[in-house]
């Protein structure tokens, strides 16, 4: 058997089972939706302030979560990797952690904190700082809390690749150039790991924009973010074209920025000479 | 030092942020013990009863267990085979277009999963007569199909191929080199895509919810479905549950085939 003949036989499994129960489904359905409505469900979503105003909620809500994360990811990560005490394996634990454990049950953790009658409002009832619990459980503040749970440790992971592979001699020579700490940063540490803080950022800001169970179980059914719009189209208003542009949008949303990462970078790449840290 | 303060606030943040993803997976293991339906803290006295009530009470926890396994052990023993015979494909030969295949294998990870499941909804209801057993599971076998490509594609990206070549000539026919050569060298990306892989269908949500049927529902749906219609403290214990089964895996991994893997 010769070789091209094996790659084919080895990649043929994989292929049909893509392009059967994904890919032909996926253009089905778009053409199908076209074919029967037009384009009147994604006109709609675009003239209607509802729909607008879901889509502006998640890129907030996605933007707000991806910067927290960032700012207290950066030097988390940069501690870990600067360290060599045992404290870095202890970490590294506590961040794979809750990363194997459900969205379903962290976000219960949270209900638990925040809800009216939660662990949060107790304490602060308690030490007399409120006198009526405040409401944070179903609100867009829940969720965001919620969602820099989630992406944290996705951040710090990604961060810590990076920062890893900056020599920390480079570090050394700055400062013995006579850098302060601040300069040191931004124009050693900072530009370096820019590629890690690029991709990270678009990592988490995706996983943002497609969440499903934070902003559902700690947003409440008053709050929408575009994924759990489209579970209210089938389930509650039965309104399946409708479901169909906004998943759609939403996956165009995505492939965009995909898009836009991978051509900048590439450009980025290529100016700063190849880019080993990629 | 003159970028000791630099390194004392970084360690702050880094210990912030610890507390910050420990404290909601304490707080549930410790309010587990309440003896109250109410849940206060700290919890006034100690009592197992919302651990039997996971087994006697009305969320048919167990049921949504044996099928959320039923469904992440047979995507991805399938997906093993697949994944890894798709990223040989990429890794072994030479020809032209690799990055458009491993892009095409690794496709269903930039897709939002609930415009997926919306998608494999729609098909569905059109051909009708599908169990909710098979809608999960192709649901599920397609979105986990990526992570066993990429953690396989990582190891044999660096895969000495001469290896091969050196066994043959020892006189190894192309099966035995195969599985006494390649694959045991591919070990490693092949457990740990596989591992990732069965987390994820273990804990997914949108695909699972929208195509589970009323006689096949996964685990954590069943809790979803239990927190709409009752906010006891059975949760905290099957949460508890989930969540020392997640640390056993973790030291079990860091024993066996270390942390490394989820750092790529």
């Amino acid at each position: 058997m010769d070789r091209k003949r094996q790659a084919f036989l080895l990649a043929l499994p994989a292929s049909l089972a893509l392009l059967v129960f994904f890919i032909i489904p996926m253009v089905y359905i778009l053409f199908k939706t076209i074919a029967e409505n037009g384009f009147s469900d994604f006109v709609d979503f675009f003239t209607d302030p509802f729909y607008l105003d879901i889509l502006w909620t998640t890129v907030r809500v996605s933007l707000i979560s991806t910067a927290v994360s960032l700012v207290l990811g950066y030097p988390t990560a940069y501690f870990m990797a600067r360290t060599k005490s045992r404290m870095k394996k202890v970490m590294i634990i506590i961040i794979l952690f809750p990363f194997l454990v459900s969205a379903v049950v962290r976000s219960y953790g949270w209900m638990v904190l925040l809800g009216t009658k939660g662990i949060v409002n107790q304490f602060l009832l308690g030490i007399g700082l409120i006198s009526e619990p405040l409401k944070m459980l179903n609100t867009e503040f829940a969720v965001i809390i919620g969602m820099i749970h989630l992406l944290i440790p996705y951040m710090v992971l990604g961060l810590l690749g990076v920062l890893q592979s900056i020599d920390p001699n480079v570090e050394y020579a700055a400062y013995s150039l006579g850098a302060n700490p601040l300069q040191t940063f931004a124009k050693v540490v900072f530009p370096l790991s820019t590629p890690g803080i690029i991709s990270s950022c678009v990592l988490v800001f995706t996983m943002s924009m497609t969440s499903y169970v934070t902003p559902k179980l700690l947003g409440g059914s008053k709050f929408r973010m575009m994924a759990t719009m489209v579970v209210q189209e089938i389930n509650v208003s039965f309104d399946w074209g409708a479901a169909a542009a906004i998943s759609y949008i939403l996956l165009a949303v995505i492939l965009v920025i995909q898009l836009i990462v991978t051509l900048s970078t590439s450009k980025y790449m290529k100016r700063m000479g190849g880019g080993k840290n990629a | 030092m003159r970028d000791g303060h630099v390194n004392l606030l970084c360690k702050i943040v880094a210990i912030l942020v610890m507390i910050f993803l420990v404290a909601p997976l304490l707080i549930i293991i410790v309010v587990s013990f309440t003896p109250t339906a109410v849940i206060t803290f700290p919890p006034q006295g100690f009592s197992l009863r919302w651990y039997a009530n996971i087994f006697t009470g009305t969320g048919k926890f167990m049921s949504g267990l044996v099928n959320s396994l039923k469904v992440g052990v047979l995507a991805t023993a399938i997906d093993v085979f697949v994944g890894v015979f798709g990223a040989l494909s990429i890794c072994r030969y030479n020809f032209k277009g690799k990055n458009v295949l491993l892009n095409y294998f690794t496709s269903p990870m930039y897709v939002p999963s609930i415009a997926f499941a919306f998608v494999l909804l729609q098909v569905y209801s059109q051909i009708g007569g599908i169990t909710g057993m098979t809608r999960v599971f192709i649901g599920h076998l397609i979105i986990i199909l990526p992570y066993i490509v990429r953690n396989t594609v990582s190891v044999l990206h660096v895969f000495n191929w001469t290896l091969e070549d050196a066994a043959a000539s020892l006189g190894a026919n192309p099966i035995q080199v195969f599985f006494k050569v390649t694959i045991p060298l591919a070990k490693p990306g092949i457990v740990s895509g596989g591992i990732l892989a069965f987390l994820y269908s273990f804990d997914e949500v949108a695909l699972s919810s929208l195509l589970s049927s009323p006689r096949f529902v996964t685990l954590p749906i069943r809790i979803m479905n239990y927190m709409e219609l009752t906010f006891d403290p059975t949760l905290a214990a099957i949460s508890t549950l989930l969540i020392l089964a997640s640390l056993i895996i973790i030291v079990l991994m860091d024993k066996f085939v270390g942390l490394d893997m989820f750092m790529k």
